[in-house]
């Protein structure tokens, strides 16, 4: 990020634009791993690490690069069995480097494989194998892709929203009859491309977040601060259906699906995420939360609830919100439809209105001693911040439009 | 300014039970709406523009009686075996696409197959269609009887798209999207099954332009867009490179036929 800084910096002064850079990821393709499922059974998976030595990791690692990076994947493949590719999920790559073996290339035990792409949009995406990518998905060869912003990593993108912390919430389930060798060591054929495999019927046990599932789960705590923003990135790679639910008290905003911002950001609690699907969420905890979120898992045929995992969250503190001193500042209706009075502000005082994100709508600056009628008529229902700044300090407060 | 004049748009559709073959030579009965006496897996299309009277001639060509409807504007007509009926409506927004179906015995019939799209035109784009729909082979011999099955433990077993599955939706000049970069492409999609199928596009976005479950999604720019049973959508695809891509569905259990990968739902795109 320095170079990158310094890079900025002289280009700038000699009046041309600052050259992005290239980020160059290695990743091993494996299929001699091991995973530890909740109940304590072992499964064989396959999967990417990093590194040689490393048991490969479900999810794999995840990729991160800045929004009009170069980026080539160094693609290893170390695994005696079928061939593997790395699609790019949702980055909209040519041809060549999409992944799909009998249109682009796959790649053999001890061969490399270079794909290369631009990420212009942040966003969440997905890598995974697209060779018999029903049981090399299922087997774990996937992975988070993340593109931020080039100018500012806590933005969701240019001119976004702000946060302060995010955190990512990514599905898939397992049926562990798909990881015995019968299944997952699947004939192929070398001389074609298009391989034609026999699945066995999908009927999952466990249900992961992240790789994990039930006590496995404990330590996934997703902290925050309350008035503090976090961006909650959902992805499904799995077969089922997920929905999501918040607690109402993070009051959660969809903003963008699929690495786009979504035209008309969303006030939602529920949210249901498709095989495939990526949605980016704000949480604005507005006060201290010990909470989970849910998560449940749906058979996209008879759409019934499978299972239900529990992230749990957990949000401290008043961050930014003075409170008031000894002065009885009041506001009331809240909530309110729309009008609400403030009353026992010190004079002069400048009183600023922010919505759940932080930014300013309006302000005024007021000599009245009356109670002050601040109108959010004109604005969508949710949650505002009031700003009082006066000589005497300043205060914060929480209202609700609804 | 451009002035469309409505006109009365007809189609004749005959009800047709038959076996359906699919990708792996496996056969199951199936019914569906067709434009001529003779079962085809392929449902009718019924295409028009906002404010054309639509003018039906539903002929029941089975051997049981038959429903026909669509949602919030045709009630239920019963067509007795051997009957006729007809029906006229109009859509007067551009840009739906709907579902006719037979509700009947509901979803037995539908699952069979009883289920086409109609779709509201103007378009001045290129155009494809996909009716999506999976079967699950030994039930649909259990519904053909008449027999009852327990939808709760539904699995089915082929996804096609008009009545296809892979590699054969490609040879559909309606279903295969052929086109050029910058061209503007207009994909009408109905899931005539009881599944969910989120349909993932490689190589590029596209943006909802219609969406029947809800309006919230228009204007979406998405890769992956999931679609309930008996809900439509429409989107607008400008393909910004050559290449040929596939489109799938991310189920990934759905992208075979018989327990066969690939042959389910998965096509390809080429642009040129």
């Amino acid at each position: 990020m320095r170079s990158r800084f310094i890079l900025a910096l002289v280009f700038t002064f000699l009046g041309i634009i600052p050259l992005l850079s290239q980020t160059t990821v290695s990743l091993i393709g494996r299929n001699t791993g091991t995973k530890v499922l909740s109940d304590g059974n072992k499964i064989r998976v396959f999967g990417f690490t990093h590194d040689f030595g490393e048991n490969p990791s479900v999810p794999g690692p995840t990729i991160e690069g800045f929004e009009g990076d170069s980026i080539l994947i160094d693609f290893w493949n170390i695994s005696q069995g079928a061939p593997h590719t790395i699609h790019l999920h949702g980055l909209d790559v040519d041809q060549a480097n999409d992944g799909v073996p009998h249109l682009s290339f796959e790649v053999h035990h001890m061969d490399h494989g270079y794909y290369r792409f631009k990420a212009p949009h942040p966003g969440t995406y997905l890598y995974h194998c697209h060779v018999v990518s029903s049981i090399h998905v299922q087997a774990g060869m996937y992975g988070l892709v993340i593109i931020r912003p080039k100018n500012d990593t806590n933005v969701t993108w240019e001119n976004g929203y702000s946060f302060h912390t995010e955190a990512t919430l990514f599905m898939s389930e397992i049926d562990t009859f798909w990881h015995h060798d019968s299944v997952l060591l699947h004939e192929y054929d070398t001389s074609m491309s298009h391989h034609m495999v026999a699945l066995p019927k999908y009927h999952p046990q466990h249900f992961l977040v992240n790789g994990k599932s039930n006590w496995q789960l404990d330590n996934q705590i997703i902290q925050g601060k309350a008035n503090a923003n976090i961006y909650l990135r959902l992805a499904n790679i799995g077969y089922f259906y997920n929905r999501v639910i918040i607690p109402k008290g993070l009051h959660g905003l969809l903003i963008d699906s699929d690495g786009r911002p979504l035209p008309n950001a969303l006030q939602s609690d529920t949210i249901e995420v498709f095989p495939g699907e990526r949605y980016g969420m704000i949480l604005a905890p507005t006060e201290e939360m010990d909470d989970s979120i849910v998560v449940q898992y749906i058979n996209m045929n008879t759409g019934t609830i499978a299972n239900e995992q529990a992230v749990a969250i957990q949000i401290e503190g008043y961050l930014g919100i003075e409170h008031p001193s000894s002065q009885a500042y009041s506001l009331w209706p809240n909530p309110s439809s729309g009008s609400f009075y403030l009353s026992g502000a010190p004079t002069p005082c400048t009183f600023r209105v922010l919505n759940s994100t932080g930014s300013l709508l309006f302000q005024k600056e007021t000599t009245e001693t009356s109670p002050i009628q601040i109108s959010l008529e004109a604005h969508p229902d949710g949650i505002y911040f009031i700003q009082v700044i006066s000589a005497q300090g300043s205060w914060t407060s929480k209202i609700i439009k609804q | 300014m451009n002035w469309c004049v409505a006109e009365t748009v007809s189609y004749t559709l005959f009800i047709n039970s038959g076996i359906y073959t699919a990708v792996d030579s496996a056969q199951f009965p199936a019914s569906a709406f067709n434009l001529t006496a003779e079962f085809s897996p392929e449902n009718a299309r019924i295409i028009a523009s906002s404010g054309d009277t639509i003018h039906l001639r539903i002929i029941n060509n089975d051997s049981l009686v038959h429903g026909f409807s669509i949602d919030d504007k045709v009630p239920l007509l019963n067509i007795a075996v051997g009957d006729t009926e007809e029906v006229e409506f109009h859509f007067f927004e551009a840009y739906i696409a709907s579902i006719y179906y037979d509700p009947l015995a509901y979803p037995t019939n539908v699952a069979l197959g009883l289920a086409g799209m109609i779709y509201i035109a103007p378009s001045h784009a290129s155009t494809f269609y996909w009716n999506l729909k999976e079967f699950n082979k030994s039930w649909a011999s259990i519904l053909a009887t008449g027999n009852s099955v327990d939808w709760a433990n539904y699995y089915p077993d082929y996804f096609t798209v008009n009545g296809r599955s892979n590699p054969n939706i490609n040879l559909d000049s309606n279903a295969r999207i052929v086109g050029s970069v910058g061209e503007t492409i207009h994909i009408i999609i109905a899931n005539t099954g009881q599944s969910v199928h989120s349909l993932h596009f490689h190589g590029y976005h596209a943006q909802i332009l219609y969406a029947s479950e809800s309006p919230n999604y228009v204007g979406r720019i998405k890769d992956t867009f999931p679609i309930k049973s008996m809900q439509t959508m429409i989107l607008e695809l400008i393909p910004d490179k050559p290449g040929e891509y596939p489109v799938h569905d991310h189920n990934l259990v759905a992208v075979s036929a018989g327990g066969i990968y690939p042959n389910g739902m998965f096509l390809t795109m080429l642009i040129q």
